[in-house]
């Protein structure tokens, strides 16, 4: 049976397309690669959410668990888990990434 | 902090043929970039490479020797 904390990130996966966990917040992301990982979906120009995971070390396992992915960032586009920009930037180089936003936001 | 042959001999426990190219990104020995080649990724997509790597490297990486990680994950013929 799932814990009350992995439905709450499973409720979170759902409810944003483009999902970062990573650490601090947009205004002030505490670590270069949660900054990387923003610029990186800055420039496709779909939304997306950051959720602040180092308040919250309970979740932060939870989340570990989940993915089998031990670092912060990690993404989740359309419900979908996708490391962090170490697994993007070569999904990109290959034209993966474009399709899967369009499709993921596809119905708006 | 941890030297390049001390990281290269924790992922050579995982992936005894890894060729393993170690990049200190900030001078300080704890922020890394690594490139790691082995044909042990074979049929792995990018996502378990990666993971076979944390596996190796979960130590350091507890333990704060290694602070921050940028990882790329190649098979022999460049896959």
């Amino acid at each position: 049976m799932a814990s009350p904390i992995e439905d709450e990130i499973q409720a979170e996966i759902a409810q944003h397309k483009i999902l970062i966990y990573g650490k601090g917040t947009k205004a002030m992301p505490m670590c270069g690669f949660t900054r990387e990982t923003m610029q990186f979906f800055d420039k496709y120009g779909y939304p997306y959410e950051l959720i602040d995971a180092l308040p919250n070390p309970a979740k932060r396992e939870a989340l570990t668990k989940m993915t089998n992915w031990p670092t912060l960032p990690k993404v989740f586009i359309n419900g979908q888990f996708y490391g962090d920009t170490d697994i993007l930037d070569p999904m990109e180089k290959k034209g993966e990434i474009e399709p899967l936003l369009k499709d993921a936001f596809k119905n708006g | 902090m941890m030297t390049t042959h001390t990281l290269t001999g924790y992922v050579r426990q995982a992936l005894p043929d890894a060729v393993v190219s170690v990049t200190d990104r900030t001078g300080t020995m704890d922020h890394f970039s690594i490139r790691v080649v082995s044909d042990l990724f074979k049929g792995k997509n990018l996502m378990d490479r990666h993971r076979l790597i944390y596996g190796a490297l979960s130590e350091p990486m507890k333990d704060g020797r290694i602070h921050a990680l940028e990882i790329k994950a190649e098979t022999t013929d460049g896959s």
